[in-house]
């Protein structure tokens, strides 16, 4: 159903000669180019399973959800998300994901998506923290998740970009990469502890690593429909369970130390291609 | 409010931070972030910035911002890739490791394997957030098989080395005895910054626990022998 909408598109978009060549790629092509290049990866063909069945993914439900609400208008003001600024002029969708998390000016902090979808949530449409478009974070239907996996879905193949040209892009970057080294808790775990190197693996799971950017593009590619969840999750659920593991306690879905860590990570996978939505155990 | 900040700024100055009156190119609002190291945000977003639920009760009686706050140990490992200990440190830690360690008054003396089996399987105990782990209905597990392959009917992790046939391979001398309950109880006595958990230290396992996964590691019975 949506492959043969989207095959469509792309077809649509070479007959018009559009720019994007990105555009004309499904996930499961993207994943499956990566795999080409880079053969030798356990972590990327682990699950030839996932693979196949990343044309029904879940997660394009999610999509089309995000995507009738991202138009809607909601909220005490009764507007809908089109005129958010996610980057890339107010309302530009194309490759805005790969370029998060930066620095707005109007909001004058860097912010991850979380975060500039509960900026826009409150400039734009009036909620606010206690309603439950932004206080629930996670969750197969809660909003943020299924917004996000529409505008990621607009950014699926291209290379993340985050931008550090901003001292405060630099500065959060820096930062999470510390927190990622920094040790605490009843184990003792950074986040080095697990994916300092690729292809170890916890149990069975084959764990990705944070200096093999093919892996981590592929491991930071949310959000993904989590098998093992029955759920669509975001990059910052997918932080909050690390931390979990980890012993540590909640971290808040676009609070400043998920936006810190989650600078670092999507730096870490820059230049190679993001597979979105993904498909995940 | 702004006094809440300066309790943050003084944590933060042992790690150079001049904080600011002004609130330039902030990240929320409330404190300058710009004149700040990467390590000194750090700390100030995991422990002050309200980005951790640091309130939440612990298993272990405490609040969830023990959690964070780093003991010596902690700090002194927290290496940033191609960083290296240095030969000072690494003694210190090797011998602070050692001191840590409590010996069972009655020596060495295998317990049950079939439990240690079923602990070293196990990685239950102390989560916290959503869905916390409750010691009341199930046991504290030692995470052992996340990074090691022990027996071969269970597949386990590849970050630790492989444990297949240890007491048939090793001997159950009591040098090795005290070896294997020295690196369960604190591995740092032997390898400075390893990322195994310092299970005794820490109070993750007990004696016991402890000597009943030194059976499953050593009993000529246990399926890790077999
Ligand atoms: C105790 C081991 C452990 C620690 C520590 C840990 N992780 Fe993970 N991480 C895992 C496991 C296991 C998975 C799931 C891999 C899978 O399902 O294939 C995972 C998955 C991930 C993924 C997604 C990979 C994928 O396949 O989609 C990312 C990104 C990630 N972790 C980042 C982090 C960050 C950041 C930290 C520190 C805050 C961290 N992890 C700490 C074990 C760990
Ligand atoms: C987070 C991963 C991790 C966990 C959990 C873990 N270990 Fe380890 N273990 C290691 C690593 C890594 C080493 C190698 C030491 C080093 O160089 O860091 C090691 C070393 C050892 C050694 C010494 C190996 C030798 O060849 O002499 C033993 C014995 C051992 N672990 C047993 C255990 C037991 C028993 C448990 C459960 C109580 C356990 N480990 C839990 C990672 C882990």
């Amino acid at each position: 159903m949506f492959k043969r909408t989207l095959s469509s598109l792309s077809a649509a978009l070479v007959a018009f000669g559009a720019s994007s060549v990105y555009s004309a790629q499904l996930p499961e092509e993207v994943m499956e180019e990566l795999i080409a290049k880079n053969p030798d990866s356990t972590y990327l063909v682990q699950s030839p399973q996932n693979l196949m069945m990343m044309p029904d993914n879940p997660a394009w439900d999610s999509v089309e959800a995000g995507e009738k609400l991202f138009r809607q208008p909601r909220g005490p003001k009764n507007a809908s998300l089109e005129k958010c600024d996610f980057g890339k002029g107010p309302g530009v969708l194309e490759g805005a994901y790969v370029e998060l998390p930066r620095y707005f000016a109007d909001a004058g902090k860097v912010m991850d998506i979380q975060a500039r979808l509960e900026y826009c949530m409150k400039t734009l449409q009036g909620f606010t923290d206690q309603d439950p478009a932004i206080k629930v974070k996670h969750g197969h239907t809660a909003d943020t998740t299924v917004l996000q996996a529409y505008i990621a879905s607009k950014s699926n193949g291209m290379p993340w970009n985050p931008p550090l040209n901003h001292p405060m892009e630099k500065l959060m970057r820096d930062t999470g990469e510390v927190m990622f080294y920094r040790r605490s808790g009843n184990m003792d775990f950074n986040c080095a502890a697990c994916h300092s190197q690729t292809g170890q693996r916890i149990r069975a799971s084959v764990l990705p690593g944070v200096s093999d950017p093919a892996d981590w593009s592929k491991a930071i590619s949310w959000p993904a429909y989590r098998f093992s969840h029955e759920a669509t999750r975001s990059s910052s659920h997918r932080l909050y369970d690390c931390y979990w593991q980890m012993r540590y306690p909640n971290v808040t879905a676009g609070s400043d130390a998920s936006i810190a860590v989650i600078s670092f990570w999507t730096d870490a996978a820059r230049g190679q291609p993001a597979i979105l939505p993904d498909l995940k155990r | 409010m702004f006094k809440k900040n300066l309790v943050a700024a003084s944590i933060l100055a042992a790690t150079s931070l001049l904080l600011t009156g002004g609130c330039a190119a902030t990240n929320t609002g409330k404190v300058d972030y710009s004149k700040m190291t990467p390590e000194a945000l750090a700390e100030y977003l995991t422990l002050e910035s309200g980005s951790f639920d640091l309130d939440q009760p612990t298993q272990e009686g405490t609040t969830a911002r023990s959690r964070v706050v780093q003991d010596d140990l902690q700090k002194a490992c927290s290496l940033k890739k191609g960083q290296e200990l240095d030969d000072q440190t690494r003694a210190k830690i090797m011998a602070d490791a050692a001191a840590s360690i409590k010996y069972p008054a009655g020596g060495f003396k295998l317990g049950d394997w079939k439990r240690g089996r079923e602990l070293a399987w196990s990685g239950f105990g102390f989560r916290l957030g959503n869905n916390p782990d409750n010691h009341k209905t199930r046991e504290v597990g030692a995470n052992c098989y996340n990074c090691h392959q022990i027996a071969t009917d269970r597949t386990g992790g590849t970050l630790g080395t492989v444990l297949t046939g240890y007491g048939k391979l090793r001997g159950n001398s009591e040098d090795m005895l005290k070896y294997t309950y020295e690196v369960i109880y604190n591995p740092h006595t032997y390898y400075a910054c390893t990322i195994m958990p310092r299970s005794g230290t820490k109070n993750i396992l007990s004696q016991k626990d402890i000597l009943d996964i030194m059976a499953y590691l050593f009993d000529p019975n246990s399926p890790v022998n077999k």
